[in-house]
């Protein structure tokens, strides 16, 4: 439908013009502008085989624990095998459709489930869906104009999960990672507590400073050192035996802070550490930071979705009393990577105050549309995905109830697995975790007389490396290991998916003693 | 314990879910890959904010919808989306959409892992380092360093931290309060990232000296010689030099071997901020608007503009392979970069960047190269040149149209100027009341849904339209109808 009909003198001439070089080739600087020059027949068809293939090969294995979780090759060898040169001339139809079955082929199944390698596993089809349409549209998040739908989506998304928290309003935005999450949240805190940073930076102001747990995730410390504020000034706080902070030892940090002269700014909790799955007591730090008036950030990047469970979401009691919050959906909800939200409390337009630049370019000021829709001043990128709206569709499908059941289960699966640790011969908890990381050793029958002291740490060490390359080798299952404070190596099991069963966890047992019984 | 009954099968239904898949999959192909390509739809489907918000009905409430419901979301979805795939779309430095890529996509969201080590991402891990090492090679580097970013912004502010930390490497350490004042130079063209990067690391936005560019929005060499000057007089650090390979506006490309020269000689970072512009390195012909870069100690290029693969696709080159970013960035978090694992842990690039969870960005643009070559990319790249240089010429002939200036590039910025405006440049209102003018029919084309172009002021020019082709979809007849469509509605303004 034609809104505006051209009805000025220029009209007819107009249409003639038009008609007649519509006729006429044009061959511009050696180039052929007619046509296309790109075939979108052949194109589709390339889309909707690859997508047979995705299928058959990835969605319909995802639950069959009889697949692999991984085919192991070493770096040099997968090299030969996998023909990644990147030539001048392009392959045939089914040469690239060959290419994808091998990518697949050698990528770990992530969705499997016996994946417990990470903060992630499994597969949500909702959010598969919403991710395909995403890539199918490919917007950026910048104005309305250019993504109406997905702008309008993250801002109901920030606003139930800023309920979720349990604050009256709020501002937010999702991020490529809690990292980056985590780095908004302390830029932030910097900029409330001195906005003349954002011009001046920090040459020659005094010594900011910020206390973290030491069991926080290492991107505080990347943080702190790609903010210019250096790793030196972030001051780990002990944690008691459970892997939380103690309250105490952060008030004795913060003091020891003021008495050299420092300025500290921002103390950050950990709602489920990375290792442990420790939550840090909020409410008690908030204290300490209301007394000394710092901001608090709480990353709940793993433990966030914890707030979804009634039956949980104590773990995360007191959040509200942060200022910041940083939440990634795409780990214990399956939202897809990434998924990663910073929630913040303000809601006077400190994020934007702190972030914006202006571009005359993209935020014009003289659109025809209300122009406080365009939210992408308030980011640090400039072109950005809306990563809001997977989380969006599977909310949508499942409804809070669904994604509340998954939480609880996942919880249930990890306190299954601890008591049959328990029953176990050679099994031993490192701690009674109170969320899905289940920290254990594996003594194998060879160890199980030792005395304890330093050789049979040291053996007990070596342990989980060679059951670690022994499963992968096999492709049974995946799970990561570490030391940690002074602990020697153990396995870190890490439950999330809805397609893992009991029986998945009395396989990665029964698995470890396989694997591990000749040590 | 409670619940146990709940464990022992799968909580998922895989057949229901793989149904809604299908389903949804070939909602997607018809109303977004082949409508959103089709020149007879819409590129936009116009609504008010608040219209949209009703109409979508985006609450999320406690129970979940059955699929027949979440099918129609997502057609509302698709339908209400921008078509950024529309041969009509103009409005940004991305448009278009390549089918290779777009495979390449899914298999990405369907693997869903992410890049930090050769254990959970073994394909991908190896795959980055071959495209990086082939867009170096395009940059004219046989060795080097990099990564993926999320976005151009972020390659900038790497370039500025990993320079930073050359420079003074304690800065990692103690931070920045501890050095003398930092000062970057960039063109007054230069992308706003530029701006939030130096917020950002702590540097300040009032130590980012915008130098002079010409009228046709290039770098001065001799400005950016006497600020450095001036800086240095005033007792403060000059550290980096952040040179435009394709500004955001004019296309414009600063003058890299002078620019090069300059930087050697107070040895100064410099960083090439090639997002836009870095894709002209693919033609033979065209590449030349780079020559010099490969002087460059840094590169920011972003395939997902220019390349069509998808957002985002934003890559980081480093010309230093001596581990820089590793030493700039790694953590060595003992959870994930475990020492003692059983194979190579060089392969675990994962903590040479600020990330932790990282997206695979490569395979997309992997699988393009793959299914068209580096000559097929040179062909769209030249191809995008062509439209330009037509579109130049053909409104060189039409009344109405006035370049702002000539394009280099793809960017070709013009005004168009109404009858009832013709003839009046002499007016001191002319200004003014030209600006009103492309407001007023991007508003037209929007609603309609005709086709999107961008338009914006700049300096002190009146708003003027930026139009852009990357599409290798976009044909002659596109170009014809741009100018059509600006004429007819203009034409009464």
């Amino acid at each position: 439908m034609t809104l505006w009909k051209c009805s000025g003198p220029c009209a007819s001439t107009c249409k003639q013009d038009v008609l007649q070089k519509k006729k006429n080739a044009v061959l511009v600087d050696g180039v052929i502008l007619n046509g296309p020059i790109t075939d979108s027949k052949a194109g589709e068809k390339f889309v909707e085989e690859a997508c047979k293939i995705i299928m058959e090969e990835i969605i319909q294995k995802a639950d069959d624990v009889t697949e692999k979780v991984c085919e192991w090759r070493a770096p040099e060898t997968l090299k030969k095998i996998l023909d990644l040169e990147m030539r001048d001339t392009g392959e045939s139809h089914q040469k690239l459709l060959q290419l994808c079955q091998d990518v697949i082929q050698y990528s770990v199944k992530t969705n499997h489930p016996r994946f417990f390698n990470q903060l992630y596993a499994g597969i949500d089809y909702y959010s598969l869906v919403a991710r395909f349409i995403t890539e199918a549209l490919n917007p950026s998040v910048y104005t309305y104009e250019v993504s109406p739908v997905f702008l309008l989506v993250e801002e109901a998304v920030i606003k139930k999960m800023i309920e979720f928290i349990g604050w009256e309003e709020g501002d937010g935005i999702f991020n490529p990672g809690g990292s980056v999450s985590n780095m908004y949240a302390m830029n932030l805190a910097r900029y409330k507590f001195c906005p003349e940073i954002k011009e001046k930076g920090l040459s020659g102001l005094p010594r900011l400073v910020l206390f973290t747990s030491e069991e926080c995730h290492y991107s505080m410390k990347k943080a702190a050192s790609f903010l210019g504020i250096g790793t030196e000034n972030v001051y780990f706080v002990k944690t008691d035996e459970r892997g939380k902070m103690i309250p105490e030892e952060l008030e004795k940090q913060v003091q020891r802070a003021r008495k050299e002269g420092s300025a500290p700014f921002l103390v950050c909790a950990t709602a489920g550490t990375t290792v442990l799955g420790a939550f840090d007591p909020l409410d008690k730090i908030a204290d300490i930071c209301e007394k000394h008036d710092l901001w608090l950030h709480v990353d709940a990047s793993w433990g966030g979705s914890a707030l979804i469970s009634r039956k949980h979401r104590r773990l995360l009691h007191g959040i509200q009393r942060a200022d910041s919050v940083a939440w990634n959906p795409h780990k214990m909800l399956l939202a897809g990577i990434q998924c990663c939200a910073l929630l913040v409390k303000d809601n006077s337009g400190l994020l934007k105050k702190c972030y914006s630049a202006k571009a005359a370019y993209l935020f014009q000021q003289d659109k025809f549309y209300d122009v406080s829709y365009d939210t992408g001043d308030k980011s640090i990128q400039c072109s950005r995905r809306p990563d809001a709206f997977k989380f969006w569709l599977m909310w949508k499908a499942l409804g809070t109830t669904g994604l509340e059941e998954r939480v609880n289960r996942a919880l249930a699966l990890a306190r299954y697995l601890v008591e049959e640790i328990k029953k176990r011969e050679g099994f031993q908890l490192l701690l009674e975790p109170e969320y899905a990381n289940v920290c254990f050793w594996y003594i194998p029958p060879s160890l199980r007389k030792m005395e304890d002291g330093p050789e049979f740490w040291q053996k007990l060490h070596r342990v989980a490396p060679v059951v670690k390359e022994r499963m992968m080798k096999k492709g049974s299952m995946m799970l990561g290991y570490q030391p940690n404070q002074g602990k020697v190596n153990f396995f870190r099991q890490v439950v999330i998916s809805p397609q893992v069963s009991r029986e998945d966890m009395d396989f990665l047992l029964d698995e470890i003693e396989l694997l591990a019984k000749d040590l | 314990m409670a619940e146990q009954s709940d464990l022992e099968r799968p909580a998922v239904d895989g057949a229901a879910g793989e149904e809604f898949l299908r389903a949804a999959f070939q909602v997607l192909l018809e109303e977004a890959v082949r409508k959103g390509t089709d020149v007879a739809q819409k590129v936009c489907e116009w609504k008010e904010p608040h219209e949209l918000r009703e109409l979508l009905d985006l609450e999320l409430r406690s129970h979940g919808e059955p699929a027949g419901r979440l099918l129609e979301r997502c057609r509302d979805i698709i339908r209400y989306s921008v078509k950024t795939c529309h041969p009509r779309f103009f409005n940004q430095l991305f448009s278009g959409l390549d089918h290779h890529a777009l495979a390449g996509r899914l298999l990405t969201e369907t693997l869903n892992t992410s890049q930090y080590t050769y254990e959970i991402a073994p394909v991908f891990v190896l795959m980055e380092e071959v495209v990086l090492a082939k867009l170096r090679e395009l940059v004219g580097w046989n060795s080097g360093d990099g990564i993926f970013c999320p976005g151009g912004s972020i390659s900038n502010m790497y370039a500025m931290n990993v320079a930073r930390f050359q420079r003074f490497p304690e800065s990692r350490q103690q931070g920045s309060r501890a050095l003398p004042r930092l000062v970057l130079f960039a063109s007054e063209e230069c992308h706003y990232s530029i701006q939030k990067g130096a917020a950002f690391l702590g540097i300040g936005t009032d130590n980012v000296v915008l130098v002079r560019a010409d009228e046709r929005g290039k770098m001065i060499p001799e400005e950016l010689e006497k600020e450095i000057e001036r800086v240095k007089s005033e007792g403060a650090v000059p550290f980096f030099v952040s040179a435009t390979s394709g500004t955001t506006v004019l296309g414009a490309f600063d003058p890299l071997g002078p620019v090069a020269d300059v930087c050697q000689r107070h040895g100064l970072w410099l960083h090439v901020d090639a997002a836009w512009g870095g894709s002209a390195l693919l033609s033979r012909k065209h590449r030349q608007l780079l020559a010099g870069i490969e002087r460059a100690d840094s590169v920011a290029w972003n395939p997902h503009k220019m390349l069509t693969v998808g957002l985002q696709c934003s890559a980081f080159l480093l010309r230093d392979d001596s581990g820089l970013l590793q030493r700039c960035h790694g953590a060595g978090a003992a959870y994930l970069f475990q020492p003692d694992k059983f194979y190579d842990v060089m392969f675990d690039t994962g903590d040479k960047t600020v990330q932790c969870g990282r997206r695979v960005d490569c395979l997309k643009l992997w699988l393009l190269w793959k299914a068209v070559g580096s000559e097929g990319l040179e062909q769209r790249v030249d191809r995008a040149f062509a439209c330009t240089s037509y579109l130049a010429a053909e409104m060189k002939r039409r009344d109405g149209f006035q370049l702002v200036l000539e394009p280099e590039f793809i960017n070709l910025c013009f005004w168009f100027v109404p009858p009832s405006l013709r003839g009046q440049q002499g007016c001191t209102d002319f200004g003014p009341r030209l600006g009103k003018v492309a407001p007023a029919i991007k508003e037209r084309m929007m609603k309609e849904g005709s086709m999107m172009v961008g338009y914006q002021p700049h300096g002190t020019r009146p708003n003027f339209f930026r139009q852009i082709v990357t599409s290798p979809a976009v044909t002659r007849a596109d170009l014809d109808f741009f100018l059509d469509e600006i004429e007819r509605l203009g034409c009464d303004l």
